[in-house]
């Protein structure tokens, strides 16, 4: 009872935020003022009520750092009129993840409900020239839709099956990761920020019930899909040109790897959890980085065409150079914590899977550093303007890497309740180990 | 105080390089001058340090419980043994030495406050590195060092840095990942990443690993040859060497904290694992292997290039070959000092080589040419004295001085090898010295048979005193030399080629040194000259990994291609 009680008032907070937004909406920087405002009491509020909510295996971690994720994607956007419906949006979206991580159940089936109608209405309203209309990524956002009212009304082994689409669809697995994608790339203003936080996040709490329920025939096609997908997404990013389409295939590549360490070990631990919010965070930042620069050359500026830039906006260069060094699994950030935890702490399934997903990891280094190094270094273009990131913007991607450090460095005990080893014997698959 | 005296060494290094970074642009020359103070009383620190662990033994804390499993991502812990102490001193001595250099070098320099940071900064990173208490939080620092490694070679705007940056940090990535998956095999195979309690349980361990129907190999040996390939990354061993030539448009500071520190990291890793390869003939096999070819390949490249900083270059991959060859013959002390005595001369040769670089372009008769009149001038007694004191003395000298100095000559491979490295070379300084002064052959030969005495006594009580120093226990010593011992016949035929290829080499070139002429058949001059070729390129293997990089783009772009007519996005 105590646990509704608590969710119903954490989730309440962002709604009523998101109405009084409404009732400034005239003034884009108190619409603005509002909602970082909101976030703030939000995470305020989570942090104090939580010792009253009932514990998940994933801990509160993720619970922690959806209000931060919608509060540095609002603060990195400029204030704009044309912001205001994306920042009412993220409020929204807020509650909605608040109530999902929280509640069990009925009502978080629901509210899962509601974000998916959402995303659909969203999307099929928001297209470009550059972007247009995918019909494949609604198509996906439905089928999750349709997963999570079957596993609310059916039995084991269905509602397991249909439980593992819908987390699939939020957590971005070949080949349900359409819809994560036109989401990243379709969404307006701060939304795509936000949103590769907030779904992965509700994708692994699913995973997280799953993974122990999951048949073994079901966890071996997940880790064959898994396996594909790190190194599928590597490839794609190794290719791409357009940063947001290599941010989404680099973070399909690197949450593939989430997928194929839940399925071969049966159990996902709070590793996961520093390990998706570290990819979702640093993504993130990525994205809000990209943000400054569409916003002073243009929506469809062609990363090859700026460079340069360390000399002439050095506030962004550093800001960037260590977002992207958290991408890529350097220590001290969390993504590297992350991924050293799942690998110390899962077993080896297969060797040859491993041997992929290393490379898959390696390939990591390679497309982000060649990203960021066009962007940064280089003769620096006569014919543009250069100006260094404002205030908000500063500060919102300065949040964003004190985060992912801060989840890097995060004491081991404060992770979650369920960090386990597994004894040598654990070792499964064609390595042949006589001791 | 322990505690206090082992975190002051890297923690004064940070401090000195955030002093640098942080504060207005017009006191960066009293900042950078200030940041000098803290650097010498690291060294200061270090020396204190070495002291108090030979006279009290190892100095352990952490900051993490090594009983929980959840302390793997971050485990900060410090384990300082008479290894690390020396390489603290190393580091933090060359450290200082080229910090105080690069003040002056660096200064009205635009990047001078990235560089001197960096310097700072990369000093920090290598000292929490050779004192880390596990092998994660090694690696932890290993990889921000790959990193440093980029952004030290840098110069923003200049796209040949650029390309060599790249290029250094994706190599350098390949053999992290190496070094990663064999960390999680050590995990999986010992539950435990402290290093003492790691080198107990690989030694009580027996595990095999069948990778094919009847073929097995030990645990130790996966473990050790994927950390191996880590360690090759580093120090630049074939065919993974040509991030370091790449590297060079860095200022010349940075080359001599690169040459004399970073690119040790694959020899102190060896020697801090020890006890682990110490258990895996097949591994010090493969890095005798590498090493000697990497030796070969490096020296032999040096002496084509018409760079000084290539030539420089090539001639540290070669000097690392040579010490990871030592490590592959069980000598693990004497690539310690090797690269303790190869750090303070390249440290000392890159620090000049700005101001020879600087002569040689005001005056032109500099570098003086050689007397070659004198040397041309030839005496039989001259010759026969050389000959015999070049080739036959040193080889007495050295079995007196083995039976005084008590090394189970006979019983340990290693020891023959290393013996006849010492002869080869000290051979050769001879021979070099009667090259260059033919006349008076009986005092010359007087003069070269004391240096030659004092220079070996010397070096060899040396390496004793510092082999009894890292490595108290004899018996560990010996195990490490019979783990690297060759099939007898191997190494029979190994040493006679390579000592009859040495004589006659010596013998050819000390005739066409005094104006003889040696007979040699005529395609020997065009393959003289397709080698050189080759080798001055670097026999191509830049231009390999250039066409392999192109080709997988190339393949990359194909596959995106084809993938965007079935996949939506």
């Amino acid at each position: 009872m105590m646990n509704e009680i608590v969710t119903t008032l954490l989730a309440s907070i962002p709604f009523i935020g998101a109405l009084l937004c409404l009732t400034v909406w005239s003034r884009s920087d108190y619409v603005k003022q509002t909602a970082i405002v909101m976030t703030m009491i939000s995470l305020g509020a989570t942090i104090a009520l939580s010792p009253f909510l009932t514990v998940s295996s994933e801990g509160f971690l993720l619970l922690y750092l959806l209000p931060l994720a919608a509060c540095v994607s609002i603060l990195g956007q400029p204030t704009h009129e044309t912001h205001r419906f994306a920042w009412v949006l993220t409020l929204v979206f807020l509650g909605l993840g608040v109530t999902i991580l929280a509640s069990h159940g009925v009502v978080g089936h629901l509210a899962l409900l509601v974000l998916f109608g959402l995303v659909i209405g969203l999307l099929s309203r928001h297209h470009s020239a550059l972007w247009p209309m995918s019909w494949w990524g609604i198509g996906v956002y439905g089928l999750g839709a349709v997963a999570t009212v079957t596993s609310a009304m059916t039995e084991p082994p269905i509602s397991t099956i249909a439980s593992v689409l819908a987390c699939a669809v939020l957590l971005p697995l070949v080949p349900l990761h359409s819809g994560y994608f036109t989401a990243l790339t379709r969404l307006p203003g701060n939304l795509p920020s936000f949103i590769v936080v907030l779904f992965p996040a509700v994708g692994l709490h699913g995973l997280v019930m799953l993974t122990p329920m999951l048949p073994n025939n079901v966890a071996v096609t997940i880790m064959g899909l898994a396996v594909f997908g790190a190194l599928y997404g590597a490839v794609r990013a190794l290719a791409q040109s357009r940063m947001r389409l290599l941010l989404a295939y680099s973070s399909l590549s690197l949450f593939s790897m989430l997928w194929w360490f839940a399925a071969a070990a049966g159990i996902t631990t709070a590793w996961a959890s520093v390990f998706v919010g570290a990819v979702s965070f640093g993504t993130s930042g990525l994205l809000l980085a990209w943000q400054a620069i569409r916003t002073r050359y243009g929506d469809d500026v062609d990363p090859q065409a700026v460079s340069g830039l360390a000399s002439t906006m050095p506030r962004f260069a550093v800001l960037l150079s260590l977002m992207a060094l958290a991408v890529m699994g350097l220590p001290p950030f969390g993504v590297f914590s992350g991924f050293m935890g799942l690998l110390l702490t899962s077993p080896i399934a297969s060797p040859s899977a491993l041997f992929v997903i290393l490379l898959a990891w390696l390939a990591t280094s390679w497309y982000i550093l060649d990203a960021v190094q066009r962007l940064l270094f280089g003769q620096q273009r006569p014919d543009l303007s250069f100006t260094d990131l404002q205030q908000s913007e500063f500060a919102a991607l300065l949040m964003v890497v004190l985060i992912v450090i801060a989840l890097g460095v995060i004491p081991a005990g404060l992770l979650g309740p369920n960090i386990v080893a597994l004894s040598p014997s654990d070792i499964m698959g064609p390595f042949a180990w006589n001791k | 105080m322990q505690v206090s005296l082992v975190l002051g060494v890297p923690l004064l290094f940070l401090l000195a390089a955030c002093l640098v970074v942080v504060g207005p642009d017009r006191a960066l020359s009293q900042r950078a001058k200030l940041a000098a103070y803290p650097i010498g009383a690291a060294f200061c620190l270090a020396i204190a340090t070495l002291y108090l662990v030979a006279t009290q033994g190892p100095i352990t804390f952490r900051l993490y419980d090594p009983a929980s499993v959840g302390s793997f991502a971050f485990p900060i812990g410090f384990y300082v043994d008479r290894l690390s102490a020396v390489m603290m001193v190393l580091i933090s001595g060359v450290g200082s030495v080229i910090y105080t250099y690069s003040i002056r070098y660096m200064y009205q320099d635009a990047h001078a406050p990235r560089y001197l940071a960096l310097i700072g900064g990369t000093t920090f990173v290598l000292l929490c590195m050779v004192s880390s208490a596990n092998l994660m939080m090694l690696f932890l620092f290993w990889q921000i060092l790959s990193y440093l490694l980029y952004i030290l070679a840098h110069n923003h705007s200049h796209a040949g840095t650029l390309d060599g940056a790249f290029r250094t940090f994706t190599l350098l990535r390949l053999s992290d990942v190496a070094f990663l998956a064999g960390i999680v095999l050590a995990h999986f195979l010992y539950g435990t990443l402290e290093f003492q309690e790691l080198f107990v349980r690989a030694a009580e361990s027996t595990a095999t690993l069948s990778l094919l129907p009847g073929v097995e190999i030990s645990g130790a040996t996966a473990v050790t040859l994927l950390l191996f390939i880590g360690g090759m990354g580093k120090s630049a061993q074939f065919p993974l060497f040509i991030w370091l030539p790449r590297s060079l448009y860095a200022p010349t500071p940075v080359h001599a904290l690169l040459h004399a520190g970073i690119i040790n990291a694959g020899g102190f890793l060896i020697n801090r694992l020890a006890p682990l390869f110490g258990q895996s003939p097949a591994t010090l096999h493969v890095a005798l292997v590498v090493g000697t070819l990497t030796a070969v390949l490096g020296a032999t490249m040096m002496l084509t290039q018409n760079d000084i900083k290539k030539t420089l270059g090539f001639s540290t991959i070669g000097q690392m070959g040579y010490m990871i060859m030592e490590c592959g013959l069980g000598a693990f002390s004497l690539a310690v000092f090797h690269l303790i005595a190869h750090g303070l001369f390249k440290a000392t040769v890159f620090l000049n080589c700005g101001n020879v670089i600087h002569k040689a372009r005001q005056d032109p008769e500099f570098p003086h040419a050689d007397q070659r009149e004198e040397e041309e001038h030839f005496s039989p007694l001259t010759w026969s004295t050389g000959f015999f004191t070049t080739l036959a003395i040193p080889l007495i000298i050295l079995l007196v001085t083995h039976g005084v100095l008590r090394i189970p000559l006979l019983e340990s491979q290693g020891a023959v090898i290393i013996l006849f490295f010492i002869w080869v070379t000290s051979s050769q300084a001879i021979l070099t010295l009667t090259r260059l002064r033919a006349v008076a052959s009986w005092k010359v030969s007087a003069a070269m048979l004391l240096t030659f005495l004092f220079v070996v006594l010397v070096y060899l009580f040396a390496v004793e005193s510092f082999t009894a120093f890292l490595y108290p226990n004899p018996a560990e010593v010996a195990l490490y030399f019979q783990a690297a011992d060759l099939p007898n016949w191997l190494f029979d035929l190994l040493l006679f080629g390579a000592t009859l290829s040495t004589i006659l080499g010596w013998l050819y070139l000390y005739l066409r040194a005094h104006g003889r002429s040696v007979w040699m058949p005529p395609w020997v001059d065009g393959v003289r000259i397709r080698l050189y070729v080759l080798f001055m390129n670097r026999l191509y293997v830049e231009q390999a990994y250039q066409h392999a990089g192109k080709f997988l783009l190339r393949l990359l772009h194909r596959i995106d291609k084809h993938a965007q007519g079935w996949s939506q996005r």
